[in-house]
């Protein structure tokens, strides 16, 4: 039986253009005890993890979603005809930084924190869905309140807001770049 | 400072003007807890002064630094009757916004390696094909984008056909029963259709004041999927197909 719940999964995973999560997973698949459900995942995680595939399993934002290997990369921009991948401006990065770390948080405080104006940058991203408006902050001019989206985890590979850069990570950087302080 | 003359900076390469002091206090090799307020002062001015003209729109917001830069000087001037304790340094506002702005900087370049990493990772991006029309999110057409509608098709119909108008009566009464009518019929119309299918502007007039109305009693809606998307007319209970 657990074999084949293993190929059930991996189908969902691969029709799934979001990662997919446990709890859908369990509520697409009511026929199987949670545990078998877990079990299952995890085998399935291992045996693309230690098979000698070009496309492995990766947890994003809570879930599971298939990609390619990065060392393949070269060659689906062949397939694509892609010289360069497109990426986040500087602007872009630096406000997205600031939404991540501060959140939740609004226009007026990302362009203090940042020094600079950041209507356009903060647009770019909302269209873009890597943050998103979660209400308005019960202060003058009830501002409206920013936060990240699934897709921002997605993005950057991390399951969760807890796997963003941690404040060590973020010191060694400056200690790196400034060995004065 | 010779060397100025030969290192121009550009504004442009900084991201704002908390960039720029960074920059300044690393090229000076200064402790950011301790920063010589005036010689930072003098070397973000020479910086400014290399533009010949400041963009207010653009570069505002160096000139806001500047200001509290000479702020800080000057709260550091004054005689004070005791020393002042570590919290109350003028300078702290600036070292603690310096210091959140560092922690940004420093987490964009680890989020930027994140990103090649995951460039490198590719997904699948189209779905499989799913009938979406459930999805269709439509939007309600205001009374005002209506009558603007309204309008450019009664424009284009007058180059079309330029004909004499017959004085034939129309009840208000009875074309709101025949728009009901037609609504309970087909479920919905097509704006430009029904209006098209009038015989006379008079008629139409009638049609569109009478649509007017049903749109503000909240009998009928008005929706169309996104911008130059057909409009339509449901009965309000209906909207949601």
């Amino acid at each position: 039986m657990r074999t084949r719940l293993k190929d059930v999964i991996e189908s969902l995973i691969f029709v799934s253009l979001e990662p997919l999560n446990l709890e859908k997973i369990k509520s697409i698949c009511t026929e199987f005890a949670d545990e078998e459900i877990e079990d299952a995942i995890q085998e399935l995680v291992e045996s693309y993890a230690s098979n000698d595939r070009g496309i492995q399993i990766i947890q994003a934002a809570g879930g599971y979603l298939f990609s390619t290997k990065s060392e393949h990369d070269q060659w689906v921009r062949r397939l694509l005809s892609l010289e360069q991948t497109s990426k986040l401006s500087h602007a872009a990065l630096e406000t997205l930084a600031t939404v991540a770390y501060h959140q939740p948080v609004t226009l007026a405080e990302i362009s203090a924190l940042r020094g600079v104006d950041t209507t356009y940058s903060l647009k770019s991203l909302l269209q873009k869905k890597l943050v998103k408006i979660t209400g308005r902050k019960k202060s003058p001019g009830r501002p409206l309140i920013y936060r990240t989206t699934d897709r921002f985890l997605t993005y950057f590979g991390l399951d969760s807001l807890k796997d963003l850069p941690s404040e060590e990570e973020i010191l060694k950087i400056l200690d790196e770049e400034n060995p004065l302080d | 400072m010779e060397e100025a003359i030969d290192y121009q900076v550009n504004l442009e390469v900084f991201q704002g003007p908390l960039d720029l002091l960074l920059f300044l206090i690393r090229k000076k090799k200064i402790d950011i807890h301790d920063i010589p307020i005036a010689t930072i002062t003098k070397e973000y001015l020479d910086h400014l002064d290399r533009k010949e003209k400041i963009n207010l729109e653009r570069e505002g917001e160096f000139l806001l630094i500047a200001a509290l830069l000479i702020y800080i000087k000057s709260q550091m001037l004054l005689p004070r009757e005791s020393e002042l304790g570590d919290e109350e340094d003028p300078r702290k506002i600036l070292v603690d916004r310096l210091l959140d702005f560092q922690k940004i900087k420093a987490a964009s370049t680890l989020l930027r390696e994140k990103e090649d990493q995951q460039k490198k990772l590719w997904k699948r991006t189209a779905s499989p094909p799913i009938p979406k029309q459930e999805e269709v999110e439509l939007v309600e057409v205001s009374l005002f984008e209506l009558a603007e509608a309204f309008l450019s098709l009664m424009k284009r119909n007058e180059r079309e056909n330029i004909r004499l108008i017959h004085g034939k009566e129309y009840s208000l009464e009875e074309k709101m029963k025949e728009l009901i009518d037609r609504l309970k019929e087909h479920g919905f119309l097509d704006f430009c259709e029904y209006f098209e299918d009038q015989e006379s502007i008079e008629e139409a007039l009638i049609s569109f004041f009478c649509l007017l109305e049903l749109v503000k009693a909240r009998v009928v809606i008005a929706v169309q999927e996104s911008l130059f998307h057909p409009i339509r007319v449901w009965p309000f209970q209906g909207a949601q197909p």
